[in-house]
């Protein structure tokens, strides 16, 4: 999508991991580390890739997969030092109404579920006829 | 006062409240908020001007 609408859509990724899947919590918490390394969103494509192979030896594998120093992530992935993070934003969530999991918010309007990208576009270019 | 001699200003506090200012500009400008959402820069795709912002809520597993 941001491919299609160059300098027109911007995406922010929200972590909303849910309580009823164990692993997910620790690979947030990796992927916010692989991102204070550099390497954020190649290491959020390589989860989404390898979903839901999240054991501990997998998201260090990982990491030195996409270039990462596997001691220094490995340092930050154990000490979680960004548990505190993931948690506000499963309360932000919380607090705006999503419960579900993949939820979009375009332009503060609130879309649940995965949809087919031609939906998308359609929301999209919704938005932009609001905000040309 | 003497002429020629102006009246000095103390430097020290004048760069301490300098150097506040600068550290609150920084922190605001580093925690973008959209509404209730914070913005971690790294987790950011696409131009900050861009007229449509996507927030995904999302769950790896």
């Amino acid at each position: 999508m941001l491919k299609e609408y160059p300098g027109r859509v911007r995406l922010i990724f929200k972590d909303l991991p849910l309580a009823s899947h164990a692993l997910a919590r620790p690979a947030h918490e990796a992927a916010r580390c692989a991102g204070a390394l550099g390497r954020y969103w190649p290491y959020h494509d390589k989860l989404f890739a390898n979903q839901p192979s999240f054991e501990r030896a997998d998201l260090v594998r990982y990491a030195g997969e996409v270039g990462l120093s596997r001691e220094r992530f490995t340092a930050c992935l154990d000490a979680r030092r960004f548990a505190a993070e993931v948690e506000a934003d499963v309360e932000q969530a919380r607090a705006i109404g999503v419960r579900g999991t993949p939820t979009f918010v375009i332009n503060g309007r609130v879309v649940a579920g995965a949809l087919p990208v031609e939906d998308f576009r359609t929301l999209i270019d919704e938005a932009l006829k609001d905000k040309p | 006062m003497v002429k020629g001699h102006p009246r000095r200003v103390p430097l020290f506090p004048s760069l301490m409240v300098l150097a506040l200012v600068v550290m609150l500009v920084r922190a605001v400008a580093a925690v973008e908020m959209l509404g209730d959402i914070t913005v971690e820069p790294t987790m950011v795709k696409g131009s900050p001007t861009a007229p449509v912002t996507i927030v995904e809520f999302s769950d790896y597993q």
